[in-house]
């Protein structure tokens, strides 16, 4: 591996930090679903980088596993999404959680 | 060769999906969905425990039946079928939709089923998206009400989190323990405990058990959710889910071995935190779903004692603890399902009057309560003396006393709950309460359990550490 798993793990911590702060801080919630679908990646960045240093074929199969619990995860959030869009005409969730910027 | 009897039961629950997903499909009959749910749940339990004596291992060691998870199984079958006893009124839900609720239902507890055999990591974290999924939709499939959508959002976005960091701690932990079977990593793990990279991992990977025990930090989905999603639907996040999540969580921390002190220290937050901030929380509430949710909170901080011994006894209490939540949360769910007209949420003192109306409903929540405080003669008084003695055993008392103190806080506002329906009178315009007669029967089975299991708790004692043993082997 020419790449250090040392390496990898902060590439693997940045990515996670990136998609936490994604989630945390945007008012929008499409880029939260990205957020954590930037999570769930970084994760799986992190598996195949420990299944390349311990060569085992385990870690890969692994992020193989999240790319489709990440496809159903996304299903789920956004039909949330969509339901709430229809109700509240938002996007924007501390508009949903006060009611606070109706659309006229 | 897979022997599949051993997989028999979670088999049957995955064809009973397949049989309301077909019911969804026809026309909505709210009657035959509710004798067929009731149906399956009964044969679901009666497989669970012709099962109970099944020990082996499927799927290339990453699925283990053993004692542990056959009991629990039983437990996790015996709640889904109370629930559904509980859905012969379920107005919450729209007529069209009950199909789809016990077909959510049913996979959930499938879900939770196979994370108590899960001893690898992959394994473990399929089962418990698949169980959370459920779960997402469940919440928000309550009637009439814009508050669901939003809860169950929050429920997503929060379970989402936890379930991410909870993986990332799985990758760290499979890259210092060079594998993701659990039973490699007990040997691999203990030693290294005071590892940062180790303990990071082992932080992180409890996340998403923290989540589905609502325990700090990840609890304030809690409130919101019990609030807004339909009361059955409430009653099996509170009650199944949660023994699937404490099941789950002995597994892992039986891994640990004995624990680090680093380890040890930030459960011990975690623990104090949630009991603290449940019980001061629950003071404030007027929902009784709320109040309800707000106590859960505080009962995953005395989970937390339990498993933060780290040693057969401990594990053994958190054993009987999930099995007493089960009793308790579910007997004051009923009263709620019972007294509530039309599904809506109900006060604390609209329980008024309730000692004339329904005497048997108001005896079984005072016991419920009395229970849920750790009054004896009951079960919660024996689980809660059982989980203290074990943190005491290991010279945590300072933790004990913080624990006592908060039972003392919590007594207040059950009894408040207690007076409510006890010695309030009710408003001439509240129409009274009427119990169908199956309801007041298991309301006596329920508190036949709740005071058997307090006065003679041996034979349960000696299954729990049964249990542990079979877990730690």
């Amino acid at each position: 591996m020419i790449v250090p798993y040392t390496h990898v793990i902060l590439l693997a911590a940045l990515l996670f930090w990136a998609g936490m702060i994604c989630t945390v801080l945007r008012r929008n919630l499409i880029m939260l679903l990205l957020g954590l679908e930037i999570m769930l990646n970084a994760a799986a960045v992190a598996f195949v980088g420990a299944g390349l240093h311990l060569q085992q074929i385990e870690g890969q199969a692994v992020a193989l596993f999240i790319l489709a619990v990440a496809a159903a995860e996304v299903s789920v959030g956004l039909a949330l999404i969509v339901c709430i869009y229809r109700q509240t005409g938002t996007l924007d969730p501390e508009c949903i959680e006060s009611d606070a910027c109706e659309l006229e | 060769m897979t022997n599949w009897t051993l997989f028999a039961p979670e088999l049957f629950m995955l064809a009973a999906a397949g049989l309301f997903f077909a019911l969804s499909l026809a026309r909505p009959q709210p009657a035959r969905d509710f004798a067929a749910a009731m149906v399956v749940a009964a044969i679901g339990l009666s497989l669970t425990v012709w099962a109970v004596g099944a020990e082996g291992v499927l799927f290339a060691g990453t699925y283990r039946v053993d004692l542990f998870s056959q009991v629990f199984k039983v437990l996790i079958s015996a709640g889904f079928f109370l629930v559904i006893c509980l859905c012969g009124d379920l107005s919450g839900v729209a007529d069209k939709r009950h199909s789809e609720f016990y077909l959510l239902l049913a996979v959930c507890t499938l879900a939770l089923m196979l994370l108590t055999s899960c001893v690898h990591l992959l394994a473990i974290y399929l089962a418990l998206e698949l169980s959370s999924y459920s779960l997402y939709i469940l919440v928000c499939l309550r009637r009439g009400r814009e508050k669901g959508l939003e809860s169950g959002l929050k429920y997503f976005i929060i379970g989402a989190c936890a379930s991410a960091l909870m993986l990332f701690g799985f990758a760290l932990l499979y890259g210092t323990g060079m594998s993701l079977h659990l039973a490699d990593l007990a040997r691999e793990l203990p030693g290294r405990l005071h590892e940062p990279v180790v303990l990071i991992g082992f932080v992180l990977g409890l996340s998403g058990f923290l989540f589905k025990i609502a325990a700090f930090p990840f609890h304030f989905w809690a409130p919101e959710v019990y609030e807004a999603a339909p009361h059955q639907a409430g009653a099996y996040i509170a009650t199944v889910s949660k023994a699937g999540g404490i099941a789950v969580l002995l597994r892992i921390t039986a891994a640990a071995g004995a624990g680090g002190d680093q380890l040890v220290g930030f459960l011990m937050v975690v623990s104090v935190a949630s009991m603290t901030l449940g019980n001061l929380a629950a003071i404030a509430q007027q929902d009784l779903k709320r109040l309800l949710a707000f106590s859960s909170v505080a009962h995953a901080g005395y989970v937390m004692v339990a498993i933060l011994s780290f040693n057969a006894m401990g594990l053994s209490s958190g054993v009987f603890y999930a099995m007493s939540l089960l009793v308790m949360k579910l007997t004051c769910f009923m009263i709620v399902i019972q007294v509530s007209a039309g599904g809506n949420n109900i006060r604390i003192n609209d329980l008024a009057g309730l000692h004339r109306q329904a005497p048997v409903l108001a005896a079984a929540l005072m016991l419920a309560l009395f229970s849920l405080a750790g009054i004896p003669p009951t079960i919660g008084f024996t689980a809660k003396l059982l989980v203290f003695t074990a943190a005491a055993e290991n010279g945590y008392l300072w933790l004990v006393i913080v624990a006592m103190a908060n039972v003392v806080i919590s007594l207040y506002y059950y009894l408040r709950v207690l007076k409510a329906a006890y010695f309030l009178e009710p408003e001439d315009s509240a129409s009274p309460v009427r119990v169908p007669a199956p309801m007041n029967f298991l309301a006596l089975v329920l508190i036949f359990f709740t005071v058997a299991a307090g006065i003679y708790p041996q034979p349960f004692i000696a299954a729990a550490r049964a249990l542990t043993h079979a877990l730690i082997g």
